[in-house]
């Protein structure tokens, strides 16, 4: 069945099947690149989602009991019990505690001072010293807050027995948090994270599979010879952009799989609103990547064009770390991102249970940014092939 | 040895010539890294900020107020409105208005007065765990204060005499500025991937084009293209690091004490070893499309993730943990960090030294054989 020999309404539709044919055969025809947009993106989901975990636990530290007396070793095992820091070893003095840290062989040196237990007893204030290795201040920042909490906690509780001691009558409050997590009580990572890979993978694969797979056929020239062809401009476009939107949808399939069998990923929304939200995405993916297939002359400056969007595109998401904790003059420049609005859509729908109404920000955006970015990317291309 | 250094050095006038002919490589080399500096100093922050907390006062006295302002007069919480129902909680996360919601139930003030013990609600949009554990852990900070303070308000003073606290000092950061544990990372990160991915593409253009063919039937030897090819790019390497150095102390205050000579060691073997990766992906891909992706794989996301340059290598699962040990990147910020935040010097690291050195040698030996066997 030839293109130029089928006739009627159905003609153009038998066009575009021909051209996504060739396409899909080109594409099959080289296995590496099958590999890596098939395979790579899901072992990469898989690696990427359990390296990406932020809990810190278990901060190595080094224990200097000066004291040594029943007291001091009982708020040491009290204090690694809650998992925070763990003990790997203990030093007879500071200063050696402190090599360690300098070695990097521990992050904590917790320091509890010479006559603890007997101030204790006596009824005076004592101090514990945390000394931190503050590299990394998330790690630091946790591991002193777990140590402050934790003598906090004693300290009231002290001076509360020493007060009803005292005056039996007098009672004091104790104000606690009764906690409840939504969504995720168990408070795994991966469960947000996973999504946030898959709809950078997804960014990754479509836009540089795009970009240079048009580019490259103008590179070797190619292109021209498919001008030939009776194929109108529209169908020659549509047939190509067609099976990359197919990967990604694949892609993301994939994704999705492997985080709801592996990492425990809930679909409480619709899958249909999952799906309609991913195909809104891959328009402005494939978009920009058919509008730096128009714009470069060479594959080596599709894919910087393409890294110059991926890049950014994904620093300014909100993927690893919530926009609201970035600068305000830097929020606004997330507001044209759309993998931003896309991954605050998968994850409403995913891990919460929304609809495509409960986001109508993200679904507006994603089209709007979608046709918009298409519509100029097939102009431009339209015009440098005619 | 004088014919080599020529030709070698014909080549890389050679490749300096397409660098320079194609201004967008250029700017890939020398744009992108400050620009990845800065969206990733200012971009990227672990801290715990900024958390929208929506409140449910259902005793509405001035203690119930004062626990609110004391939630978010710091920065960890800041006020997203007042909300009449805690089973209005969900609505808020879904729509994002709020990631939690701070319940004060009726009576709280009364409670206190009379010294009993109260309860107060959080709801957490807990999605984004990392967030939420933060949040809770300050919750309790801060609960911990109300109670202090309310024994105070009785005039029971237990803050100023408390007969055990802890005090915590912190070394090498101690404003723990996400900044300056980022910048060392973002430099190893933005080095990897320009080079591997510009030689990885230099280098396949011309297998593409079929120019290699032609620079084989020249006199000029498969060592020496290796060498002259890599040569521009390690140039443009070495302008990299310091431009993100120096961009880093000045905009971020990165210290600058370390030992400059391990810093020039460790960046010169750590891109040494980039450019070798670039060329064995360039030689055995010899396609553009296929270099650029498996590039993309190899070297920029696991430079990101499984190097330590942000989610720390020690959460890892074993299996994770032992390839990340295969990452030069890791080592690589091991060296920066160690220099520049904690002052260490060739004593502390000389095991991540001597792993890049490693590293650099296998590629480039590896590349070179692969290469000189190709259309031998």
């Amino acid at each position: 069945m030839s293109a130029a020999t089928a006739s009627g309404p159905f003609r153009w539709l038998v066009q575009l099947w021909a051209v996504v044919v060739k396409e899909v055969r080109q594409t099959v025809q080289d296995k590496r690149i099958m590999a890596l947009i098939v395979i790579a993106p899901f072992l990469q989901l898989v690696l990427l989602g359990f390296a990406i975990d932020l809990d810190v636990d278990q901060v190595p530290t080094i224990v200097v009991d000066m004291d040594r007396s029943r007291e001091s070793r009982r708020a040491v095992a009290a204090l690694m019990a809650d998992g925070s820091l763990a003990a790997v070893g203990t030093a007879g003095s500071p200063s050696a505690a402190d090599a360690a840290l300098d070695r990097g062989a521990a992050a904590v040196v917790l320091i509890v001072p010479e006559g603890y237990a007997r101030d204790l007893a006596r009824g005076e204030a004592t101090q514990v010293q945390v000394l931190l290795d503050g590299t990394d201040p998330t790690r630091s920042g946790i591991a002193g807050g777990a140590a402050v909490r934790y003598f906090g906690e004693l300290g009231f509780s002290i001076a509360k027995q020493r007060l009803a001691a005292a005056a039996p009558d007098v009672h004091i409050s104790t104000i606690d948090v009764r906690s409840r997590l939504a969504f995720n009580p168990s408070l795994s990572t991966p469960v947000y994270m996973v999504p946030g890979i898959a709809g950078m993978l997804l960014l990754i694969i479509t836009t540089i599979v795009t970009a240079m797979g048009l580019s490259r056929e103008r590179e070797v020239g190619t292109l021209e010879q498919i001008r030939v062809t009776p194929l109108p401009t529209a169908v020659l476009m549509l047939g190509k952009v067609l099976p990359f939107v197919a990967v990604g949808l694949f892609d993301v399939t994939l994704a999705l799989t492997a985080g709801v069998y592996i990492f425990d990923v809930p679909i409480r929304g619709s899958m249909l609103d999952f799906y309609i939200i991913t195909s809104l995405f891959l328009l402005t993916t494939v978009g920009v990547g058919l509008f730096l297939a128009a714009v470069s002359k060479t594959q080596q400056q599709a894919f910087v064009g393409a890294f110059l969007f991926i890049l950014p595109a994904i620093l300014l998401s909100g993927t690893m770390t919530p926009i609201h904790a970035m600068p305000e003059w830097m929020q606004p420049m997330t507001l044209i991102n759309p993998l931003r609005f896309y991954l605050e859509a998968i994850r409403a729908i995913l891990l919460k249970g929304a609809s495509l109404s409960d986001v109508p920000v993200q679904t507006v955006a994603l089209l709007v940014y979608g046709l918009l970015i298409m519509g100029f990317a097939s102009l431009l291309f339209r015009k440098r092939l005619d | 040895m004088w014919l080599f250094i020529t030709r070698v050095a014909a080549m890389a006038g050679k490749e300096t010539l397409h660098i320079r002919r194609d201004p967008l490589t250029l700017w890939l080399g020398l744009a992108l890294p400050l620009f990845l500096l800065i969206l990733f100093g200012f971009g990227i922050s672990f801290d715990l900020d900024h958390i929208p907390l929506a409140v449910v006062d259902q005793d509405n006295t001035t203690e119930s107020r004062e626990l609110r302002q004391l939630f978010t007069a710091g920065s960890e919480f800041i006020f997203a409105g007042a909300l009449d129902n805690p089973d209005d909680a969900l609505d808020a996360f879904g729509k994002s208005q709020a990631h939690a919601v701070l319940t004060i139930p009726e009576g709280y003030a009364a409670a206190l007065s009379r010294g009993e013990d109260v309860q107060v609600g959080l709801i957490l949009d807990a999605a984004d765990a990392n967030s939420a554990q933060q949040a809770l852990a300050r919750a309790d900070a801060f609960a911990q204060l109300a109670s202090a303070q309310a024994a105070q308000r009785r005039g029971l003073d237990l803050t100023g005499s408390m007969p055990v606290s802890a005090r915590t000092w912190t070394r090498y950061n101690p404003a723990g500025r996400s900044a300056l544990f980022l910048v060392p990372g973002v430099t190893a990160y933005v080095m990897a991937l320009v080079s591997v991915l510009l030689t990885a593409l230099a280098v396949s253009k011309e297998w593409e084009q079929g120019s290699m063919e032609q620079l084989f039937a020249t006199p000029v030897r498969r060592s020496e293209i290796v060498v002259g090819k890599l040569l521009p790019y390690l140039g443009m390497g070495i302008i990299q690091v310091l431009l993100v150095l120096v961009a880093g102390t000045w905009i971020f205050g990165l210290p600058t004490n370390g030992n400059g000579l391990v810093v020039a060691l460790g960046s010169l073997l750590f891109m040494v070893g980039m450019l070798g990766q670039g060329l064995l992906i360039s030689i055995v891909a010899r396609n553009q499309m296929v270099a650029s992706l498996t590039a993309v794989m190899t070297a920029m996301l696991p430079s990101m993730l499984l190097s330590g340059f942000m989610f720390p290598v020690e959460n890892m699962p074993f299996p994770l943990r032992m390839l990340s040990n295969m990452v030069p990147a890791r080592y690589y910020i091991q060296v920066l960090r160690g220099t520049l935040l904690k002052d260490n010097g060739f004593a502390e690291l000389a095991i991540p030294l001597v792993l890049l050195a490693a590293f650099a040698t296998l590629m480039m030996v590896v590349s070179t054989v692969l290469f000189k066997r190709t259309l031998a």
